[in-house]
């Protein structure tokens, strides 16, 4: 089962603050456990959402981007690690585990969410073929796009 | 330059689960062409929608090292994810305008939003050990996913 992580807090951490080297070393070594563990698939940090956008689709296709930050929203994603694991009881245990820094109100939460995996698929020709070739839900995009970007080299 | 587009589900979205979803076989169609689009382009890195949040669950943390576990669903949430992708492309606007090219989320009758966000990347923290550390769990990352595969190929 896969499952992504991810850090969410009311609010952007100090725009263009790097966390210090200390907590870079704690998360470092958290990293390093869910690695060697071997159930570690990615992981990665957001800048700020002053760097981001958004694109609101409304009815009769509209289209409005907005800039960011994001100062309304109360549930902000600063990073995340998507992991594989046996239950969600495990994947549980390892964001337990977290060495994450809170402020000093509770504004610092991981939820955790579990991927669509092949299985859950509506079952089309494609899905079938992926299915026994034993690929995962996202294969045949990655493939393709791997693809791709060697013929662009 | 990576970048992360976030669908975000809304209560009601949330509650659909995927036999419901299929309904809309249109809306799945038009997904899959867009998938595809991003991929022969070759800015797509990874994608995946993600299940309710009735299987999900919240770690909340607070001072002095509590933990507090919540189980889904976040009814009283209105950010929550759907889904991403994660493309890399050469610029902001470039990331911006594939969102822009994804068909509405949720169908084109209902509200819906993907919020486009940039990763940080090694160049932006400051060269020191952590960086080495960060790249040693690539590495060990990358070494543990093959033998996986070779562990998975060898039982058949």
């Amino acid at each position: 089962m896969r499952f992504m992580m991810m850090i969410k807090m009311k609010k952007d951490p100090v725009a263009g603050k790097m966390p210090n080297k200390e907590a870079f070393e704690v998360m470092g070594k958290y990293n390093e456990q869910l690695a060697k563990s071997g159930v570690l698939l990615d992981m990665g940090g957001l800048q700020p959402t002053a760097k981001g956008a958004k694109i609101k689709f409304s009815e009769g296709g509209k289209k409005t981007v907005v800039d960011g930050p994001f100062a309304e929203s109360k549930e902000l994603i600063v990073g995340y690690w998507i992991i594989q694991t046996k239950s969600l009881e495990e994947a549980i245990e390892w964001a337990k585990r977290a060495p994450l820094q809170h402020g000093s109100d509770d504004d610092c939460e991981i939820e955790i969410r579990q991927f669509f995996e092949i299985e859950d698929l509506p079952e089309t020709d494609r899905v079938k073929a992926a299915k026994e070739a034993g690929k995962q839900a996202g294969d045949v995009y990655r493939e393709m796009a791997k693809e791709a970007r060697a013929q662009q080299k | 330059m990576r970048f992360m587009m976030i669908v975000k589900s809304n209560p009601e979205q949330d509650k659909k689960t995927i036999e419901d979803k299929k309904v809309s076989e249109q809306l799945i169609g038009e997904m899959r062409k867009y998938n595809e689009q991003l991929a022969k382009a070759g800015v797509l890195l990874d994608l995946s929608g993600l299940h309710g949040t009735a299987k999900g669950t919240r770690i909340k943390f607070s001072p002095r090292g509590k933990k507090t576990v919540v189980d889904g669903p976040f009814t009283e949430s209105k950010e929550l994810v759907a889904g991403f992708w994660i493309i890399e492309v050469k610029s902001r606007e470039e990331a911006i305008e594939w969102a822009k090219r994804a068909p509405a989320p949720h169908g084109p009758d209902q509200e819906s939003e993907i919020e486009v966000r940039q990763f940080i990347e090694l160049e932006d923290y400051l060269p020191d050990e952590a960086i080495e550390k960060y790249e040693q769990v690539a590495r060990i990352r990358l070494e543990k996913l093959s033998q996986m595969k070779r562990e998975a190929r060898k039982s058949g």
